[in-house]
């Protein structure tokens, strides 16, 4: 009796029907561990955000641990980049552009009148202002709560002892420094060479120390004529 | 051989299964940046029909931020504040906001905020009718880190309680 290829044939259909059978198993499976996986990130994420204790930070760095991209970390965007070109209005009215410095170091500060790190920071600015000024170094200060008013921007720059230009924002200079959303942080400083270039970009206040660092980095900067947004 | 193959097929039908699983998986990733540096503890709550009765509001501020108080010492310092809106049978009175607690900036010890960190409770008075109520509102609150500080933000919150 001749019946060999037939059995066979059945057999291969019900091998391939395993096949089959394993193969959706698997990809089951593989779904399912990544719907486990969601779960349980989503529960521990809950838990977590339950059941922690806050503590306000006290030393430097701590911030980094709430933030994947903590300011610190995302300080690097514009460095080595041609400062971008801005023209903006003084809280007198009077228009004070970047190029108007060209060839000299210059620090563009963004802060707020909210800020508290920002107003830690300014006089020490001022200081800096004065002590490298025969270097040609000049500080713009660029207000980015606008909507502030004039008289508490005012009030501030006063009150922290400032003379370098205060400048208003016009929103569009927070992206061309901060990015599509603008300024995520304040205080956000830039270093600017006397060719035009951010050679140092900070967010958040560091040390009176490391802005003097970055200062002398700039100062001493070679001047490269017609570079740079300047 | 068939069976070599079968496993080969399986494979390459299981692979971009298992990259849908891992983009799945990878849907809740830690943000880049937080886009809310409160959050609201929402919870169902019950009070005695028009009777004058408080109700709670649980916020907690994200490790390693802090949010100005109500009363902040400058006035130049964006309070933590709420906004709520009208609900229909329901007569709030004023919130009373928690008192902050004093803190300075490492950089600055001399200079003392008035701050909310870590779980903070605002408790609204009210007289409700009997029934379900829910009041929407808005926490307007600015945060910063030990070192920076970040723009404002507003919070939607719901206040849901029934009245029995």
């Amino acid at each position: 009796m001749w019946h060999g290829p037939r059995a066979g044939g059945i057999s291969n259909v019900k091998r391939s029907g395993l096949v089959f059978g394993v193969m959706v198993v698997g990809i089951a499976l593989l779904l399912w561990a990544g719907w486990h996986n969601l779960r349980e990130r989503k529960l521990a994420m809950q838990q977590a955000q339950e059941n922690h204790v806050v503590l306000v930070p006290e030393k430097a760095g701590t911030a980094t641990q709430a933030d994947s991209q903590s300011p610190a970390a995302e300080a690097m965007q514009m460095r080595g980049k041609v400062a971008p070109a801005f023209t903006l209005a003084t809280l007198d009215g009077k228009k004070v552009s970047l190029s108007d410095y060209k060839g000299r170091p210059v620090l563009v500060n963004f802060w707020a009148t909210w800020c508290g790190p920002c107003k830690v920071e300014m006089p020490w600015f001022e200081e800096f202002r004065k002590q490298y000024a025969a270097q040609g170094f000049e500080i713009l200060g660029l207000a980015d709560d606008v909507d502030a008013g004039k008289d508490a921007i005012a009030k501030v720059a006063q009150k922290t002892g400032v003379t370098y230009p205060i400048l208003l924002t016009d929103g569009k200079i927070q992206m061309a420094y901060g990015g599509p959303d603008g300024m995520d942080y304040l205080p956000m400083s830039f270093y600017i060479d006397k060719s035009g270039v951010i050679v140092e970009e900070t967010a958040g206040l560091g040390s009176k120390d490391e802005i003097e660092a970055h200062i002398k980095k700039i100062v001493a900067s070679g001047a490269a004529a017609g570079a740079g947004g300047q | 051989m068939t069976g070599l193959k079968a496993f080969c097929v399986g494979l390459l039908a299981a692979l971009p299964a298992a990259a849908l699983a891992a983009q799945i998986g990878n849907l809740d990733a830690p943000a880049v940046k937080p886009k809310s540096y409160v959050v609201y503890a929402a919870e169902e709550q019950s009070v005695t029909a028009g009777k004058r009765s408080v109700l709670e509001l649980h916020f907690r501020v994200l490790d390693g931020y802090h949010v100005n108080s109500h009363a902040p010492k400058s006035e130049l310092l964006i309070p933590t504040r709420i906004e709520l809106q009208q609900a229909t049978g329901v007569r709030a009175e004023t919130m009373e906001y928690p008192a902050g607690t004093s803190y300075s900036f490492s950089f600055d010890p001399t200079e003392k905020l008035d701050v909310y960190s870590g779980a903070f409770t605002m408790r609204l008075p009210v007289v409700a009718e009997a029934g379900a109520h829910t009041i929407d509102g808005t926490l307007r609150y600015q945060a910063c880190d030990h070192a920076a500080c970040y723009p404002p933000k507003s919070l939607p919150i719901q206040v849901i309680f029934t009245a029995k």
